[in-house]
């Protein structure tokens, strides 16, 4: 009940930040940082497997109705959720998560959570600058938007990862 | 039966995830058509209730700035107010009887510029009179055209969007041309159709025309940046500056053309014959 508390919010926490600040930071036209990403992220490891799409689908629509861009941003997290389940196993490879219930950075490693994020990112910037090149035809410039924005998007998600990690020692004492 | 359940039992993460796609796909292709003739309404009163709460704690910061370009404003219009009771006295009861603009003002809660399609949100809605089709403007030129209305708020479809073209004129030469988006850079857009018998010099500038019921005859939309010669030598390209600045707009003016309806109905006629 805790758990799911915290998530919503994340989410609601995620989805102002979004819209109200990352929005309206503008770096030449091509780099859009996403990091409400971060709510699908740190789902529990062992969330059922609809109700980790259905918290994909939630989180983009809700972004979607404010940008007004209706099916883009769901059609982009929900791939990246039904994703995770084998992002996570391909990042991961031997490691086992007896006692780990949702991503952390002091539980898992920065490496571990690098590749992560980057995997997740990728997915989910591919999907939305494609969908977004698609319907207005300018595929070149999304590409551009791809290369230009993964980076960024991964370097603020990392950021404010470790700044709002519980720390080890605290969660175990 | 008894298969089918169990299949949807075994998949459903897999179909559960199509069901999903399929939604948002058919989404996308029903709001982002040119008309968006929608069945799902993309302007909503909840999302633009907090777009405004977000603007107004902005806004604190920056209402020295706006007060000062409302004041400039004012005197600029005082001052074009006496020009025309000057010359016009004379013949009061022939000038402007029933004028046929009216202008609705709004503020922009929220806009973006670096989309490929950007929208603005205004804070005046179907209850302020405001209709899909107005045009909207600012003090310095053309801004866009209201493409969706909520009760209390509607989003404009500004120039900086890949279907938006606004039919414009060449103020030195009365030449009609038609002005788009280049589609990155927010300050500039593109006319595409210059004969190469006209000659530009930058600076030039550029007016809506009066083919457009949408905005007024005369309204700044921008000046010519450079012209670019055609290798092919039929049809030059002009890339022109905005004469609105869209990443600080703030004020802006929805205009009701109050004799639209009948318009709308002359031409429905006329395309009907």
């Amino acid at each position: 009940m805790n758990k799911v508390f915290l998530n919503v919010i994340r989410f609601v926490l995620l989805v102002t930040a979004q819209v109200l600040v990352i929005n309206h930071i503008r770096l030449g036209g091509y780099v859009h940082p996403y990091i409400y990403l971060i709510f699908v992220m740190l789902l529990p490891i062992n969330i059922p497997g609809w109700q980790l799409l259905l918290s994909g689908f939630g989180i983009g629509l809700t972004i979607d109705l404010f940008m007004g861009t209706l099916g883009m941003h769901a059609g982009a997290t929900t791939l990246m959720a039904f994703c995770r389940p084998a992002i996570i196993r391909l990042v991961s490879g031997n490691q086992k998560f007896e006692n780990i219930r949702e991503p952390n950075i002091s539980q898992l490693g920065f490496a571990w959570f690098l590749r992560y994020t980057l995997c997740m990112v990728t997915v989910h910037n591919f999907t939305l600058f494609m969908l977004e090149g698609f319907s207005f035809h300018l595929v070149g410039q999304a590409l551009l938007r791809i290369l230009l924005s993964v980076p960024v998007s991964i370097f603020i998600i990392m950021l404010i990862l470790y700044f709002f990690a519980p720390t080890k020692k605290k969660e175990h004492a | 039966m008894y298969n089918l359940i169990r299949f949807i039992q075994k998949h459903h993460f897999v179909l559960l995830f199509l069901v999903l796609e399929v939604l948002c796909i058919v989404m996308l292709t029903s709001t982002q058509s040119f008309h968006r003739q929608k069945r799902i309404n993309t302007t909503n009163d909840i999302v633009g209730r907090i777009y405004e709460t977000g603007n107004d704690i902005g806004d604190y910061f920056r209402l020295g700035k706006i007060n000062r370009e409302l004041a400039e404003e004012n005197a600029m219009l005082r001052r074009q107010l006496s020009v025309i009771t000057d010359t016009t006295q004379p013949y009061q009861e022939y000038v402007n009887k029933d004028t046929i603009y009216e202008f609705i003002p709004a503020r922009v809660v929220n806009s973006t510029v670096n989309r490929p399609n950007n929208y603005i949100l205004i804070d005046k809605g179907r209850l302020d009179g405001i209709e899909k089709d107005m045009g909207v403007i600012s003090t310095d030129g053309i801004v866009g055209i209201v493409a969706d209305v909520s009760q209390h708020y509607a989003s404009v479809m500004s120039l900086l969007h890949s279907y938006s073209t606004i039919s414009v004129r060449f103020k030195n030469n009365e030449h009609l041309a038609n002005l788009r988006w280049e589609t990155t850079n927010y300050r500039y857009g593109i006319i595409d159709d210059i004969p190469t018998h006209l000659l530009l010099q930058k600076g030039d500038t550029i007016v809506t025309s009066s083919y457009s019921y949408i905005f007024p005859e005369n309204l700044m939309a921008g000046t010519v940046m450079e012209l670019i010669p055609s290798p092919s030598g039929t049809l030059n390209k002009a890339k022109i500056q905005f004469s609105t600045d869209f990443s600080t707009l703030k004020n802006v003016y929805v205009i009701h053309h109050t004799n639209k309806a009948e318009l709308d109905s002359l031409l429905k006629n006329q395309a009907a014959l």
